[in-house]
């Protein structure tokens, strides 16, 4: 198409309350992504970053109450259930289990449902996922239990993209990673973003953050304390102190 | 709260105890009192390992039929006095809780559960077909209960009789129950029932605790089994009827966990509707089942959560 | 008596206890759900196809699929009142749940079919096979093929098809499930319908092979249970080799030991399995 379209955020989020019992664990007054954007949240253990995804996919290991109004493009999808939000093309990669460890890679790469192409998205046929991931063709007949840390990212974040995700969120993907695996799935991340994909990464590794992120988001204590470009807030002498420190 | 207030404790008991006669002393009405009685203590043995250790046995009626029939044997073939029937009862039923509890140590709780069912149908096989246990006719002509002692004449050949002594084994339970949740057994088994790691830590053996507490809990119900056959005058494989399984475990989730009295007033209130507001047969069997069903599905913490449910849904339609 | 006989006789039962435990196994490996209204549930099965045919004038090869649906809806109507217990994975209160369930069903059918006893006189049972000294009726064949066929199709269901790999992740994991896309829901409500279809389903098979009560529920549950322990809890294959084992097993004590307490036998038996190898002598987690 060569006329110009609206940017539409793809996601839009206000007022966004997660609680745990009596704790509230993510109070974030605004947060968007725009289409094609990728934007960090980054900050310490406990600031709430994880809180903060779930509570957008509407998910919790735990039993954690959220309040607040989220939007996928122009679909309000905060009274969804996580699998609705999930086939409007709000995904998760969720930290910690993210495979299942008792079905082949092959079988792990299923879609429970055939999602709509009409609204531009971009819906990853197991192949075209292969071919971004060899390793995972590789091991296709293994269990995932039998895969690597950096295998599991893979394919959990293969398996999204066969979902046509118009935001992917991924939980923290570095976590126990070779510096080199973290490098090549944090560049995937910009290569799908050129595609059209929207992501929100979720990073306590700052660094490796600032070199694929647009813009970068700072939590503390559940709240937005600071945000800008990336190249701001590489700049900014806060971050530099706190979180990049003497590796900087 | 209230089974924590001295005062108000004994004035239940004193009213509870004079009930059948304000109530105009007919016999069906003592009846009435005394199976109350004697099923609420079958349902706080239940109660203890539902509600405090939170696994579900299925076998307590194999430990109240348990005391009906050591009861039974021993008091027509061997003329045992009350005292000795006792006595053998609950260790018989202490006995077979071992070895049940013994061979489940370390089984998944769902497996625990699915034993102690196939232990309550073996038994009913057993108990209709062995010759020894009376078969299919059971055991009968049991006398009265006599527990005559030191020169005193404690006999009871009526419910009207009956009744002290089915009251009197109802507060010993009831006191049994306050003072095991308050001893370092009883704090265990929640420890173990709520956070089996932090237990383990803090040098508890799960193993143990578990095994003590289901053997204690037969020993409970049996008692309702030794005073049911006095009651009854007869025992047989009926006694292993699903019907009792379901009426303790109704007792011992309608009301709520661990809540003193709650087991009792839970059998009151169905065997009131039994006697009093029965719909036949099958149709309380179907009343019973379904209240069940219904207080886990709406109200899984009992009925006492109700008030507080309303006052919860009251204070969100305000905001 | 002939030794031979008693093993062709085990073979058939085994297939039978195969056939009746399959709903059971893959509920409690899908939905963690322990049915203890499952032998009510059988009991309504076969009652349910002795009133169609016996009572309704339905052919034999009707009431079966007749049962089924009542059998499936009966597990939808759980599912749904235990839906949140299910979710929330609150395992007491679904084992004390079924038992209700099993005990109200029981109610049901003594109201309903009364409580004497019934024969379910199928068709099939009347034709029989001889081949020298031993002898097979029809229905004990049927019995065979169709618990051979349900477990080759649901074998293949859970491996081959992606309906069978979304099974399995909720199997696994009904949170990351979710994550995925899946309608954890209706997964629960799939394998819940299959379990009252399928025990229905084995009922109207089983049930012509002798009387029929609406107290027949307890015996059955058991050999279910010691069937699904033996196998491994959620497996499929294991069901079957378990469920034929034990059949042959209970035949052989029937017929050199006492019949009334073959239940008990195949009590003591899953006892000592458990004694000895207190994870069952299958694999655990997920359906397999």
């Amino acid at each position: 198409m060569t006329v110009a379209e609206p940017t539409l955020d793809v996601l839009s989020v206000s007022n966004l309350k997660v609680a745990y019992g009596g704790n509230l664990a993510v109070n974030v007054d605004a947060l968007t992504v725009k289409k094609g954007e990728i934007v960090g949240v980054v900050g310490a253990n406990g600031a709430g970053k994880s809180s903060l995804v779930n509570g957008l996919a509407g998910w919790s290991r735990g039993h954690a109450r959220v309040t607040g109004q989220i939007k996928v493009g122009d679909l309000t999808v905060d009274n969804l259930p996580t699998y609705e939000r999930v086939r409007s093309g709000l995904l998760l990669v969720p930290e910690g289990k993210l495979v299942f460890s008792h079905l082949t890679v092959h079988d792990n790469l299923t879609t429970a449902f055939d999602p709509a192409s009409n609204d531009g998205r971009r819906i990853y046929a197991r192949e075209e996922v292969y071919d971004l991931f060899p390793r995972l063709k590789e091991r296709r007949d293994h269990l995932g239990s039998q895969l690597s840390g950096g295998e599991r990212q893979m394919l959990g974040i293969g398996r999204a993209l066969m979902l046509g995700p118009r935001l992917l969120m991924l939980d923290e993907p570095s976590i126990g990673l070779a510096p080199m695996l973290v490098s090549q799935v944090l560049h995937t991340m910009r290569t799908l973003a050129q595609a059209g994909l929207s992501v929100l990464l979720i990073e306590q590794n700052v660094k490796a953050a600032l070199e694929v992120v647009d813009r970068l988001v700072l939590l503390e204590r559940g709240t937005i304390v600071m945000q800008g470009s990336a190249s701001e807030m590489a700049n900014n002498p806060r971050i530099a102190q706190a979180y990049l420190g003497a590796h900087a | 709260m209230l089974t924590q207030n001295r005062v108000l404790l004994p004035i239940i008991a004193l009213l509870v105890y004079l009930g059948p006669e304000t109530l105009g002393g007919g016999g069906s009405v003592y009846a009435a009192f005394v199976l109350i009685a004697i099923f609420a203590v079958m349902a706080y043995g239940l109660d203890m390992i539902v509600s405090d250790l939170g696994e579900v046995s299925l076998a307590h009626t194999v430990f109240f039929a348990t005391g009906g029939y050591a009861t039974s044997l021993l008091s027509t073939q061997l003329a045992l006095n009350a005292w000795l029937t006792l006595a053998c009862s609950v260790a018989v039923a202490m006995t077979l809780a071992l070895l049940i509890g013994l061979i489940t140590l370390r089984l998944r709780e769902f497996v625990f559960s699915l034993v102690t069912y196939a232990v309550t149908v073996v038994a009913m096989t057993i108990a209709a077909n062995w010759s020894f246990l009376g078969g299919s006719d059971g055991v009968r002509g049991i006398p009265t209960l006599d527990l005559s002692l030191l020169g005193m004449t404690l006999k009871a050949g009526n419910d009207r009789e009956l009744w002290p002594y089915a009251f009197v084994a109802l507060v010993i339970t009831i006191y049994l129950i306050q003072r095991f949740r308050a001893s370092r057994l009883g704090a265990a088994a929640i420890m173990v029932h709520l956070n089996p790691r932090l237990a383990i830590m803090s040098g508890i053996d799960p193993a143990r605790v578990r095994l003590q507490v289901f053997v204690f809990s037969a020993a409970i119900s049996s008692v309702a089994g030794w005073l049911y056959a006095y009651q009854r005058a007869y025992v047989s494989a009926d006694l292993l009827d699903n019907y009792f399984l379901l009426l303790m475990l109704t007792a011992v989730v309608l009301v709520g966990k661990r809540q003193l009295l709650g087991p009792l007033a839970a059998t009151a209130l169905i065997l009131v509707q039994e006697k009093f507001l029965s719909f036949g047969g099958y149709n309380d069997k179907i009343v019973l089942g379904g209240v069940l069903i219904m207080t886990l599905a709406l109200f899984p913490r009992g009925l006492m959560t109700i008030p507080a449910a309303i006052l919860a849904w009251r204070h969100r339609r305000r905001h | 008596m002939n030794l031979l006989q008693q093993i062709i006789n085990g073979i058939v039962i085994g297939h039978a206890y195969a056939l009746v435990a399959i709903g059971w196994t893959l509920l409690l490996g899908v939905a963690r759900l322990v049915n203890f209204g499952h032998g009510q549930m059988y009991m309504l099965g076969a009652f349910v196809t002795w009133w169609a045919f016996a009572k309704a004038g339905v052919p034999y090869e009707l009431a079966i699929p007749l049962a089924m649906v009542a059998g499936a809806m009966v597990g939808l109507f759980m599912q749904r009142v235990m839906l949140k217990a299910t979710f929330e994975q609150n395992l007491v209160s679904i084992m004390i749940m079924t038992l209700g369930f099993g005990y109200v069903l029981h109610g049901l059918a003594a109201l309903i079919f009364g409580s004497t006893g019934q024969i379910l006189d199928s068709p099939w049972s009347a034709i029989e096979f001889e081949f020298g000294e031993l002898w097979l009726t029809a229905q004990d064949l049927a019995i065979v093929v169709a618990a051979v066929m349900v477990f080759i199709g649901l074998n293949k269901l859970l491996n081959a098809t992606r309906y069978g790999r979304l099974v399995r992740m909720v199997a696994e994991d009904p949170k990351l499930a979710e994550l995925a896309g899946i309608n954890v829901r209706r997964i629960y409500y799939g394998v819940f319908a299959f379990e009252g279809a399928a025990v229905a389903f084995a009922a109207g098979m089983v049930a012509p092979r002798t009387p029929i009560l609406t107290s027949m529920g307890f015996d059955e549950v058991i050999m279910t249970f010691v069937v699904v322990v033996l196998g491994g809890i959620g497996s499929v294959r294991g069901s079957y080799v378990a469920g034929v084992g034990l059949g042959i097993f209970t035949s052989l004590f029937a017929a050199l030991v006492a019949p009334a307490y073959t239940t008990a036998a195949a009590f003591v038996l899953l006892i000592a399995v458990l004694v000895l190898r207190p994870k069952g002598l299958g694999a655990g987690g997920g359906a397999h």
